[in-house]
């Protein structure tokens, strides 16, 4: 079902992590990103860990609604997995007819699913605490110091703020073709892959005859409403810098400092070694 | 409307021509050809029209008689291929006054779904004081009045595609309204609703114009004209007929030749008069149609 | 008594099933229209009318309950989607937006050409159906669907549903949009059809003058359910709740009653639903 996808859909909410400033909380998504790659051992994916679960805390997103994002990314979670787990050589393990399973390769395979868990928990953290809308502004503001490089970052916002308004539109109207054609008789369930190709066409063109209009109707109403390109524009809203915002700087850098201090200093041996 | 049809600006009524700084869109002898396979094909011919500020003005006629056409080129959407458009005295073959021009009139479509822009409610209306480059406060502020002016200020966060067909027009209306226009010309914006959206929208127009907004309502409903000061009646790409609508209503033959349908009460009261009932001529409402019948049982 | 053309017995159809925001849609709705009759649905927007009729061609499956057309049970788990096509035709709101083909023939054929039609048989089809709706199939029938005038494309995508001879014809809405002309034209043809092809109609629509104009009996539907069943005469009676879900009466019917509260009251004002009923009442009252 699509309505289980979780990714990129928006949790309501009023937390410290939802009313932090957009342009902020993408920058720091891309920083922990680099930061998954930058733990490379055991206590730097702990520390990785400790730095989600503060979010989510925080954020008050319940686990369950972040666990079902993942459901559709298993697959390549269990694929990345296996691949690793047999690809890797190293001293052997446990051996299963052809294939050797390496302790390299448990280790490997561990560490790559965790990461794609991490990267992908990471990202939609940004996307259950941020309205599209306003990711879009936050897009469009980061961007904007691009723009003398040729950057179209106006027209990229506009475009993602359209269609972030007609794809429910745009949805709506494929169920309303489909089963206009399903009453005439069409079947777009049986026969070979060419069979089920061919039985799209009777869907594709009303919708892209549909979509073409639709697009000729908002040019014009937008032009009417005196749109002329991103130049001389305001916006209604603003992203103010605040208190928070500086704030979660702090706690960010903090975290991010000890992943990287870790992989410098190789804290992990150190531990090891003191321990032992 | 009826009413105050003199209105505050002029004594001689909305048709009057000689006080030419109450007249807010003047159209003169304006054609209009559509590029086609068959070569050009005219929308619109010969047509001339003068509103006069805070009238309210109905065009109407069939599916192709040009209407839509007209509207868009007192927008400046198209521009003449004959004759001229000015609105608050600028051409819209100007192109320095193009936007200026737009935002005087502002318009609002037919499809309900096709002219919001955004995916949250008050962005959308904001979108045209944005365009304007209005500061961040005043956007604010003209967003919330608007949305306050068709009662939607509730629904601000909401999505439009969660709204019905009347409510996403009303929002189309607010954003309108925010760039603070002269005039709203309405292009047939109750043909895709039903009827409770028509009456949301059409209370709206009355509304905005008891506020002092110009309004140009095109529609193919003929209820919907009997309020008016004025009604304009489009056939082939020209004005076929043009006066108050108690007035036009008594050309009952014209009409029917036009394709279009008599008000309710106008109707009834022909068909009275065809059956030899004394119903005077003008009567436009069902309410003084019902007073003047029971008068007449009473005698 | 003959069995009845539609049989709908405890239809349920709930969506988002098991979740917080699980909706009744249709909610346990039973009702039979007899073989030939013109029944209508009215129903606020969002009322479940859509949802309704969607069962009646098997586009949607219920959550509980059974739909039976002309002897088939739409509804069975085995139950051929070919035979249900066949029985049901429907027209959905601004048909004309599901034009695709080069030419109206073969936008028209597209309907019998997956009923497995042969191929000559479905031309007699095509000539048939663009003859119903007012389309001359020397002038159209070769040329592309999207270069007709608005009223023209709704007459062709019409015709490709009754190329398909459906026993039931269900109607969403078929005026939407059409200017006043045009929408006569239209409840003209379906009265046309109906009377050339005896096929059952089922008219979904908001316009309680054509409804009360057309229809043998009239459903009211209302948050899934349906509220009142019977003539336009008995429907329309209740004027205050036919007003209190958002729908309102015939005019004549409003006026009527508009009368009444000036103190004119007509005799059997009730039954007073189209024009030419009120002006009989008002002229015999007069003269």
């Amino acid at each position: 079902m699509i309505r289980d996808i979780t990714i990129g859909q928006y949790y309501p909410g009023y937390s410290s992590v939802h009313k932090l400033d957009t342009r902020l909380k993408i920058l720091m998504v891309l920083a922990y990103m680099a930061a998954i790659f930058v733990a490379s051992d055991f206590v730097g994916y702990v520390i990785v860990l400790i730095g989600l679960l503060c979010v989510v805390g925080v954020s008050k997103v319940p686990g369950r609604f972040i666990l079902r994002g993942l459901k559709p990314i298993f697959i390549i979670i269990a694929f990345t997995f296996v691949l690793n787990l047999f690809m890797t050589k190293g001293d052997v393990f446990v051996t299963l007819g052809p294939l050797q399973v390496t302790s390299q390769g448990v280790y490997t395979a561990c560490y790559m699913a965790l990461r794609i868990i991490f990267l992908i928990i990471g990202a939609s953290m940004l996307t259950f605490t941020t309205k599209p809308v306003k990711l879009t502004d936050g897009i469009e503001s980061l961007l904007k110091p691009f723009v003398r490089f040729g950057m179209p970052a106006h027209e990229l916002a506009m475009m993602m703020t359209i269609a972030l308004r007609f794809i429910p539109t745009l949805l709506e109207e494929t169920d309303k073709i489909m089963k206009a054609q399903q009453a005439r008789g069409a079947d777009f369930e049986t026969g070979n892959i060419f069979r089920r190709a061919k039985a799209l066409i009777p869907i594709f063109i009303p919708l892209i005859v549909g979509a073409f209009r639709m697009a000729g109707d908002l040019a014009m109403a937008m032009e009417a409403r005196c749109y002329r390109g991103g130049e001389g524009r305001t916006k209604m809203h603003e992203f103010r810098f605040g208190l928070r915002d500086a704030k979660a700087i702090v706690w960010f850098a903090v975290w991010f400092g000890l992943i990287v201090c870790e992989r410098i200093f190789d804290l992990q041996s150190m531990l090891v070694a003191w321990l032992s | 409307m009826r009413n105050n049809k003199s209105g505050p600006h002029c004594l001689c009524g909305p048709f009057c021509i000689m006080m030419t700084d109450n007249i807010i869109i003047n159209i003169e002898d304006l054609g209009f050809d559509y590029a086609s396979d068959d070569g050009e094909i005219a929308a619109l011919t010969g047509v001339s029209l003068s509103l006069a500020r805070g009238s309210f003005t109905a065009v109407i006629g069939r599916n192709g008689s040009g209407k839509s056409t007209l509207a868009k080129n007192i927008n400046a959407l198209l521009v003449p291929t004959r004759g001229q458009v000015t609105v608050g005295g600028f051409d819209t073959q100007d192109e320095d006054r193009i936007w200026e021009i737009r935002r005087m009139a502002g318009m609002v479509f037919q499809n309900p779904d096709n002219q919001l822009v955004s995916a949250v409610v008050e962005d959308d209306v904001a979108f045209g004081p944005e365009n304007l480059g209005l500061p961040r406060e005043e956007i604010r502020a003209r967003v919330r009045s608007s949305l306050e002016s068709v009662d939607m200020y509730d629904q601000r966060k909401m999505a439009p595609h969660l709204l019905s067909g009347g409510q996403k027009q009303r929002i189309a209306i607010a954003g309108v309204v925010a760039m603070r226009p002269d005039v709203i010309i309405f292009d047939e914006p109750t043909a895709m609703l039903d009827p409770e959206g028509r009456g949301e929208v059409l209370d709206i127009a009355k509304r905005l114009h008891a506020e002092g907004i110009t309004v140009l309502l095109i529609t193919h409903f003929m209820e919907e004209t009997v309020d008016a000061d004025r009604l304009v009646i489009m056939d082939r790409g020209r004005v076929a007929m043009d006066g108050a609508p108690g007035e036009i209503f008594t050309r009952t033959e014209e009409l029917r030749a036009l394709g279009l349908r008599l008000p309710f009460a106008v109707d009834l009261a022909e068909g009275l008069r065809a059956r030899g009932v004394p119903i005077p001529e003008g009567l436009l409402h069902e309410e003084e149609l019902a007073e003047v019948l029971t008068c007449l049982n009473q005698k | 008594m003959p069995e009845s053309k539609i049989i709908v017995k405890n239809l349920t159809h709930t969506y988002n099933k098991g979740l917080a925001y699980e909706t009744h849609a249709v909610d346990d709705v039973s009702f039979e229209v007899a073989e030939g009759e013109f029944c209508s649905i009215v129903g606020h927007t969002g009322s479940g009318k859509s949802t309704l009729v969607q069962h009646l061609n098997g586009l949607l499956k219920p959550t509980s309950g059974s739909v039976t057309v002309g002897g088939v049970d739409v509804t069975a788990k085995g139950a051929s989607v070919i035979d249900v096509r066949r029985k049901t035709g429907m027209v959905f709101q601004y048909p004309e937006y599901q034009l695709f083909e080069e030419t109206v023939y073969l936008d028209v054929a597209f309907g019998p050409k997956n009923l497995g039609i042969a191929e000559d048989e479905i031309e007699v089809r095509v000539r048939e159906a663009l003859g119903l709706v007012h389309l001359d199939y020397d002038e159209f029938a070769q040329r592309s669907p999207f270069e007709l005038s608005g009223g023209q494309k709704r007459m062709a995508a019409i015709a490709g549903v009754l190329a398909m001879r459906p026993e039931v014809l269900i109607l969403d809405e078929p005026t939407a949009g059409l200017d006043p002309k045009s929408h006569e034209d239209v409840l003209a043809l379906i009265v046309d059809i109906r009377r050339q092809t005896g096929c059952t109609v089922l008219l979904v629509s908001h316009n309680m003058d054509d409804v009360a104009a057309l229809s043998d009996r009239v459903f009211v539907m209302a948050a899934g359910r349906i509220v009142r069943a019977g003539t336009p005469e008995e429907v329309f009676a209740d004027e205050e709740f036919m007003k209190g879900i958002g729908l309102g009466v015939p005019r004549a019917r409003a006026f009527a009653s508009l009368l009444a509260r000036k103190g004119l009251v007509l005799p059997a004002a009730e039954r007073i639903l189209t024009r030419g009923r009120l002006l009989d009442a008002l002229g015999a009252l007069t003269s």
